[in-house]
């Protein structure tokens, strides 16, 4: 196989065939002294099997929702499971493969469990693609009809493209120095509060990390909702980010989408739009990354509430409500009393809006 | 066929003039009210820098096979400090908000030696900042960002100026010099960082009690 680098400028995106299949059967093997022989096998470009495996390796781009990257080890350019991947695709054979699978081994605990590692690779026009995906053991019964009669039986080793459980890397590119740093992942249990079931696939397995760290993808959901409210001039979605901000100022760190997290906490659609028309990428709206909560609070910390009287009432965000107290006034209902009390301690003149 | 240069040229221009210009933007808001920051810069490689480097052979073959896409610092970023620590503050920064495949801190070979200090990342060029009417091929996935003390950034300027000269290479003294000036430069660091943190409070000066 060429090395890519070599290799003319690709084309643009065009869809890929499969070059090659290899499988290898995982068994949990995290802090085992001798772990598991791991059996592989080359598998065949043609039948069922292969079918079934096509469109997990097509419709990678769309399944892999998680923009990733490898981490740098040590300050060095260099990572050991994208050299193990980079290394397979040059050689795309089974004991390259075997590298790969030894890894997912050692990382692989009995909750996790047994799992079938699949490595499809193909390369058109320049670009090659790698799929790495694993597809869980599961149990479940077989049932033929034979004549009039039924026969069941219970299978153990049932390898499926689990909804929940299901994982897959994809990288690719036209050349080894430059691309396969970033890739995508699909990982359900990518946000789950066991840091263990989170951490196996894209931390542990591999080396990696969102591609967007968490601060800078705080920052950019924080600064979208403070451009919103600063900006929007309908108190509905006013009202909806203040009620929104109160939850997210106390949402521990987990790992979100900007929609996702807006979705958990019922903001409404056209608050939501709103919120979107701020980021600097639509698709920006949906990537994932790592909650960090003071990040959210450094660039929201300060509300104001201004009156049709002149007056401007700042505090800080999280405590706003407990520095105001609002009760309304006559029968209206846009119409309330401020009140707070408190020794001076500075006084400022502002330049007026312009 | 188009030539090298041309093509380097041509990505200059459509891709790596306007990206510099976000990156430098976009590192502005990010370091918006930061403590005792002198400037921060990003630009893209001029032509002759990038053909000159391309050029380059390590053990009589060239060094870059596939320039184009193997020389990562197409566009370069700079920060400048104005004193030691604050290189180590901004570097933690830029490690929050910005994911990178190499992290550097450049010093002399030995310690008797002085020259060229600083600290480099090979950062990814962040997703928002990527002109998404380009096919991949066409603009680059990372950038070079540089930290440096005010002194640092003084020193290099000049050796640069100085040791790239047509005339050819320097002389042993005039190296001697240089080093000379380079140790000048890191003695007022060390004594500018030393001064800044006895009168911030964050170091306690004998005798005295700390603000």
């Amino acid at each position: 196989m060429p090395t890519p680098s070599q290799k003319p400028t690709a084309a643009p995106a065009t869809k890929i065939d499969i070059h090659s299949i290899h499988s290898f059967l995982i068994h949990p093997g995290k802090g085992a002294e001798n772990p598991h022989e791991i059996n592989g096998a080359a598998v065949p470009k043609s039948g069922k099997l292969f079918e079934m495996l096509r469109p997990v390796f097509d419709e990678a781009e769309e399944d892999c929702a998680h923009k990733i990257a490898f981490n740098s080890q040590n300050g060095q350019q260099k990572n050991d499971c994208r050299d193990a991947l980079i290394t397979y695709i040059k050689n795309c054979d089974l004991n390259h493969g075997r590298d790969i699978a030894k890894r997912l081994q050692a990382v692989t605990t009995h909750r996790s469990g047994l799992g079938l590692l699949f490595l499809m690779t193909g390369d058109k026009n320049g670009e090659t693609k790698i799929v790495v995906s694993r597809f869980p053991a599961d149990s479940g019964i077989l049932a033929e009809e034979k004549g009039k009669g039924l026969s069941v039986e219970f299978l153990e080793r049932i390898f499926m493209k689990s909804a929940k459980t299901y994982k897959a890397a994809l990288y690719s590119g036209t050349s080894f120095t430059k691309d396969f740093w970033r890739g995508q992942a699909a990982d359900k249990q990518i946000n789950s509060a066991e840091s263990v079931i989170a951490d196996y696939w894209i931390r542990e397995f591999l080396v990696s990390d969102f591609l967007t760290p968490g601060e800078a993808g705080t920052r950019r959901f924080a600064i979208a909702v403070r451009e919103t409210m600063n900006r929007c001039a309908e108190p509905s979605v006013k009202q909806d980010i203040v009620a929104m901000q109160n939850f997210v100022a106390k949402m521990p760190s987990q790992v979100v989408s900007a929609k996702g997290l807006l979705d958990q906490f019922h903001v409404p659609e056209e608050t939501q739009t709103q919120i979107k028309d701020h980021f600097p990428k639509a698709k920006s709206f949906e990537e994932t990354f790592t909650f960090v909560p003071g990040e959210f609070a450094k660039l929201v910390n300060m509300r104001t509430i201004e009156l049709d009287n002149g007056a401007l009432l700042t505090a800080p965000t999280d405590r706003f409500d407990r520095v105001f107290t609002r009760e309304p006034v006559g029968g209206a209902g846009n119409v309330f009393r401020f009140s707070t009390q408190g020794s001076v301690v500075d006084q400022r003149f502002r330049k007026v809006k312009p | 066929m188009t030539t090298l240069e041309e093509k380097f040229a041509l990505r200059r221009e459509r891709v790596l003039v306007p990206l510099a210009e976000r990156i430098e933007t976009h590192l502005k808001s990010v370091f918006s009210g930061f403590p005792r920051i002198d400037r921060i810069s990003a630009r893209a490689k001029c032509v002759g820098r990038f053909i000159g480097k391309a050029a380059k052979q390590e053990g009589g073959i060239p060094k870059y096979a596939d320039p184009l896409n193997q020389i990562q610092d197409q566009v370069g970023a700079r920060i400048v400090t104005f004193y030691a620590s604050d290189v180590e503050t901004v570097r933690m920064e830029i490690e929050k908000y910005f994911k990178y495949i190499e992290s550097k801190k450049i010093v002399p070979e030995s310690e008797s030696e002085f020259g060229y200090e600083g600290r480099h990342f090979i950062l990814f060029v962040p997703e928002d900042l990527i002109d998404d009417k380009l096919e991949r091929e066409e603009s680059v996935e990372f950038f070079e960002l540089q930290i440096k003390t005010l002194f640092q950034h003084a020193w290099s300027e000049a050796e640069h100026d100085l040791g790239y000269k047509p005339s050819g290479e320097l002389t042993s003294d005039q190296k001697r010099r240089l080093a000379f000036t380079a140790a000048q430069a890191w003695g007022a660091d060390q004594i500018f960082d030393e001064l800044h943190r006895q009168i911030s409070g964050t170091v306690v000066i004998p005798g005295t009690s700390p603000n």
